[in-house]
């Protein structure tokens, strides 16, 4: 760890405070009613008091109740209507704005995936003017920062990291007797997965459908199945743009992604074709799933509260794959859910301070730790060391496989037309999986309609995205 | 005994059939009432779990908050910390509630009106010719959603979105069709000597209207009232691409459980079910003698 | 046509015909036609910007709606290009068709078992018009409720047949749209039935009875009187219920979203997804009157259909009662 460079006193302040020494916790001055906070309500007050309308789901909208009393008391503003809106139905919503471009709503809860085609559409103020203003800096764990930037410019920011770390069953995987029998079947002892093909050979061997125990439990629907389709597809070296931004979804890489993601089938549950997270959740939860790559958000909702797995689970990063030659693991974030301020919006100076305010180190180390929820999941390298975020998350084991797979994190690609192409791969992907085709039929359709929606949205314009999409990849192979 | 049989063999085979799509038909709605009261272990459990033995009513406290000081998604807290503060989203089933109520109730009176003036006219002077008054119910027929797009852009210049006027707009217009042609088939049995009687003693059309026909119809016209209130009541796909944060209704509070990353909140679910179906339910029950005849067009002559 | 018209002047002109009494009339008539001329005008700018946008190239994302490139015919041409939006109608006219036949055909039997009154009639008929009060989307969460493997359906269904059955309901690619369509055919039995007790309880009794005396079996009355003189009935409840289910979106998307992979995307579920997901509302707009033609069409046939037999059943009871057919 780097040391900071802090005075005695400061550093007194903060650790009496919190009593968290996290170095970076005190860089971005998190004890109680701290600079950064004094900073933006003094920055705040000059835009006077506003009643702000907002769009987030009534999930997120629980943590923060308590912090917009605050900031009322504080400035004069807050939140005092939210549309009541699930995550998947959001960037609808927020299009529907962009036709209607009325600046009811100041503030939307959206997907950072989004902010390129909202950027499009005329509907995100740039923050780092605020931000300036108000010295705030945004943190985020390794290379995650640049998911709330677009082109440089931030236009977002995090409530939400939403990784996905390794689950595996610790009660089954610890077992001396499964170890025997599986050391005995496969000449080789029972360890954590490095590669896709070892945690699949483990999978086989715990899956027992009659038991109602599941090798997989990740998600093959319509909505999230593309997912994880990248995270294979990074962690073999693969990017489904070239830079002269012809879609590139047909390499070796891709065809041996398609053929990891339809793999699991064998060792998951009949209905995973129709399940989204509703219906996955509770099975994790129950304990009818062996092994998963699934949000860290149900770390909390498996340890924060007693469940029927409470500390029956290993937590670490996801398997990666040697295809490219090296080991490369990857681990994918999405949706990575962010306060975005409207521009058109009369109140988007309010707005964008009320958004500052939430996200500063202190308070939403508050957000993410509170008891009963599970939404916010933690990013700030200030939460993954807070003693109340940890106790939420049921210890170091959970929180350490969140920042190692944050340090790797990857995400889907973030260009302008996003949902399209996210929609498309989603399609044939889920078709591949209820099988009406084959792997490779499946991404060489996806490959043909990507085709055509970049020549709708210009090959100009997302030539210019591809960089920023590259740069956003980690940069490191194995995360340590 | 072969007299006993022929004579109870119809009679215990119509029974039998008959019960066995009732339980068909009720089973859905027995599961969502009886879900509504289960504890949460007990959702997904198996063998299912019928009915609960400890029935709770946490979930319709959950759902529709009374004291408006709690927010309905802060569950009891295992580890102290305050949940004083309101939730701006406490309120909303009861919000939503009211929208319903407004948004239903008056854009069907409205259709109800104007319809029955239209049925009567259509009746008596012909206002609009067969071919019309089957045209009229292309309005209704048209898919919803193909017009979601231009209609959002539409209202916005209009400044109708998240209006409750702008919703009972749009479901004016699509409730219209059933509304003629409802009162009309009630109008057309209404006897025409009646009102040749009481234009020959002086009364005004409106008059005669109101005064002669109206009290005649008024059963039909409670059933037609009714009937589309249960459509309108039910609409989902308008409401929610024309409403923000004002009119939300109970049909779109309920879709947010759509994708519930906390999983299937089934009690939860079905105790704000439970509350938008049984107003309806009990209006059926009510009306049901009537919907017969509203439903057939005309086409039925008794 | 004529003869109703001389009907209602018949009804109307009963009282001597005077020129202030005719202008009277015509200024009633238009006051009853004007909330739907008002009606008319208020729609047309929503038609006419569906036409502009489905001639122009429109993606929210891209540009205004206002300065969009001028596309003719492109995106009609894109849209019948596309094999999806073929495989949509299908299902969609897989689903509206067995759902309608299945409803109809429940409705129908009900209505046969019920129309002459018993004891416990009542309560039947309070029972049997549950469903069709039931809020779709409320139907969509029942559903998954029900029907997820270890769910009550299958419990039941194990309970009868003596053995563990854990069927697929919903993540069988093969077999989700039958899944939705019996989902309708529940929603929507009540329906048929309501339409088809009233044409039943509506027959006159003399055919039937004549037919009896002369010694016909009951299938023969059924078939060759009852089922002719129900035809206008029948007509109406399929094409009424065909066409509601053409149109069906929330209990489809509320509980597969059109998954499992394609296999429940119908045409309510294409266009949402091209309008509101890729947000290529000129595309979606294209569709939409591709849609909306084929349903004028529908519609129009249907129509065709309805006034025929609406006219022969006029024509029928015009005639002293029991006449004709039988």
């Amino acid at each position: 760890m780097k040391k900071a460079h802090v005075s005695r006193r400061k550093f007194l302040k903060g650790a009496l405070a919190t009593a968290v020494a996290a170095p970076a916790l005190l860089r971005a001055g998190g004890a109680k009613a701290g600079p950064e906070e004094d900073r933006i309500v003094k920055a705040s007050k000059k835009y006077g008091k506003a009643s702000l309308n907002g769009m987030m789901w009534a999930l997120y909208w629980r943590n923060y109740p308590r912090l917009n009393t605050e900031f009322k008391g504080l400035t004069g503003i807050s939140m005092d209507q939210v549309n009541d809106v699930p995550n998947l139905l959001i960037p609808q919503r927020a299009m529907a704005e962009a036709i209607s471009r009325s600046g009811k709503f100041d503030i939307f809860h959206v997907e950072s995936m989004m902010i390129p085609s909202l950027v499009a559409a005329g509907l995100v103020e740039p923050l780092d003017g605020y931000m300036k203003e108000a010295g705030f800096k945004l943190e985020m764990v390794g290379n995650f920062a640049s998911f709330m930037k677009y082109q440089d410019v931030t236009y977002a920011l995090p409530t939400d990291g939403n990784v996905c770390p390794q689950f595996i069953r610790k009660d089954l995987f610890e077992n001396p007797d499964e170890q025997k029998n599986f050391a005995d079947k496969h000449g080789k002892p029972l360890k954590w997965p490095e590669t896709w093909e070892d945690e699949l050979e483990i999978m086989k061997f715990f899956h027992r459908p009659d038991k109602e125990l599941f090798g997989f439990g990740g998600l093959r629907d319509k909505e999230n199945s593309s997912f994880w389709y990248w995270m294979y597809l990074y962690s073999a070296g693969g990017f489904p743009f070239s830079d002269d931004a012809e879609p590139t979804l047909t390499t070796p890489a891709a065809e041996y992604a398609a053929d990891t993601f339809l793999a699991r089938k064998q060792v998951s549950h009949p209905e995973a074709a129709a399940w989204g997270s509703p219906q996955m959740i509770p099975r994790i939860v129950e304990g009818k799933i062996f092994s998963a790559q699934y949000w860290d958000g149900i770390i909390a909702r498996i340890e924060g509260s007693p469940t029927p797995t409470t500390g029956k689970w290993l937590y670490g990063v996801p398997p990666g794959s040697k295809f490219s030659g090296r080991l490369i693991k990857r681990a994918f974030s999405a949706p990575v859910m962010g306060l975005i301020v409207n521009k058109l919006s009369p109140r988007k100076k309010q707005a964008a301070m009320w958004s500052l305010y939430m996200t500063t180190a202190k308070n939403s180390t508050e957000v993410v730790a509170h008891p009963t929820m599970t939404f916010h999941d933690p990013w700030h390298p200030v939460h993954m060391t807070a003693p109340e975020v940890e106790k939420v998350y049921g210890g170091k084991a959970g929180m350490e496989s969140i920042r190692k797979s944050l340090l790797v994190t990857t995400p889907p690609p973030y260009v302008t037309g996003y949902q399209e192409f996210k929609e498309a791969v989603d399609k044939n992907l889920s078709e591949a999986y209820a099988g009406r085709k084959s792997g490779k039929q499946a991404i060489k359709d996806a490959q043909e309609e990507w085709g055509k929606i970049v020549k709708k949205i210009g090959k100009a314009r997302i030539k210019k995205e591809i960089p920023y999409y590259k740069a956003m990849m980690p940069k490191m192979d194995v995360p340590t | 005994m072969k007299r006993f049989v022929k004579k109870w063999r119809y009679p215990l085979f119509r029974t039998l059939m008959l019960t066995a799509w009732a339980l068909l038909a009720g089973f859905p709605i027995f599961w969502i009432t009886s879900t509504s009261f289960k504890p949460d272990n007990e959702w997904h459990k198996w063998p299912p779990v019928y009915v609960s033995k400890n029935a709770t009513l946490d979930n319709y406290r959950m759902v529709w908050p009374i004291h408006q000081t709690g927010s309905i998604f802060v569950t009891p807290d295992q580890k102290g910390h305050g949940v004083a503060h309101e939730s701006v989203t406490a309120n909303k089933p009861w919000h939503a509630l009211k929208n319903s109520l407004l948004i239903a109730l008056s854009s069907t009176a409205i259709a109800v009106a104007f319809g029955t003036l239209l049925a009567y006219g259509v009746s008596r002077y012909r206002i609009l010719s067969d071919t019309r008054m089957f045209q009229l119910l292309v309005l209704r027929m048209i898919p919803p959603i193909v017009v979601a797009a231009p209609l959002t852009l539409y209202y916005s210049v209009l400044q109708l979105m998240d209006t409750a006027s702008g919703l009972i707009v749009v479901y004016f217009i699509t409730s219209l069709p059933y509304a003629v042609w409802m009162t009309k088939s009630f109008i057309d049995e209404v006897p025409r000597e009646m009102e040749q009687a009481a234009e020959i003693l002086g009364a005004s059309r409106w008059q005669t209207i109101w005064e002669i026909i109206f009290p005649l119809i008024r059963s039909g016209v409670v059933a037609t009232f009714l009937f589309i209130l249960i459509l309108t009541w039910s609409e989902y796909l308008l409401s929610f691409i024309l409403s923000k944060v004002d009119v939300v209704t109970l049909p779109v509070q309920l879709s947010k459980y759509e994708g519930s990353t906390e999983g299937r909140v089934y009690g939860h679910q079905a105790a704000l079910a439970v509350g938008i179906t049984f107003p309806l339910i009990i209006i059926g029950i009510f009306i049901r003698k009537h919907l017969v005849r509203g439903f057939t067009f005309g086409m039925v002559k008794r | 046509m004529t003869a109703s018209a001389t009907e209602t002047a018949a009804g109307t002109g009963a009282a001597p015909a005077r020129g202030s009494r005719s202008r009277g009339i015509r200024i009633f008539k238009w006051t009853l036609l004007t909330p739907l001329f008002s009606l008319f005008f208020f729609l047309m700018p929503v038609f006419l910007l569906q036409l502009y946008f489905s001639l122009h190239s429109w993606t929210i994302y891209l540009s205004s709606w206002w300065d969009a490139d001028y596309a003719g015919f492109d995106l009609f041409r894109e849209v019948l290009t596309e094999s999806r939006f073929y495989w949509a109608f299908a299902r969609s006219f897989l689903f509206a068709g067995l759902s309608t036949v299945g409803c109809f055909i429940i409705g129908f039997g009900l209505a046969l078992l019920m129309y002459r009154p018993f004891r416990g009639h009542s309560v039947f008929y309070v029972l049997f018009i549950l469903p069709m009060l039931t809020v779709p989307i409320v139907i969509s969460y029942t559903a998954d409720m029900l029907l997820f493997r270890s769910g009550p359906i299958n419990d039941i269904m194990s309970f009868l047949a003596g053995t563990e059955i854990r069927f697929t309901w919903l993540a069988n690619p093969n077999f989700a749209i039958f899944t939705i369509i019996m989902l309708e055919i529940w929603n929507w039995t009540p329906f048929a039935f309501i339409i088809m007790l009233a044409g039943l309880s509506s027959l006159p009794a003399e055919p039937v009875e004549a037919a009896r005396i002369l010694g016909a079996s009951r299938l023969r009355i059924f078939w060759e009187i009852q089922i002719p003189l129900l035809r206008p009935v029948i007509f109406l409840a399929l094409i009424l219920r065909f066409l509601e289910a053409m149109a069906e979106f929330p209990k489809t998307w509320g509980l597969l979203q059109g998954g499992p992979g394609t296999s429940t995307e119908t045409i309510p579920v294409y266009l949402y997804i091209v309008t509101w997901r890729a947000f290529n509302v000129s595309k979606g707009a294209a569709a939409s009157y591709l849609v909306m033609l084929l349903m004028i069409v529908i519609i129009l046939s249907a129509i065709y259909v309805l006034r025929r037999e609406k006219k022969a059943l006029d024509a029928l009871y015009e005639k002293p009662a029991g006449g004709g057919e039988a």
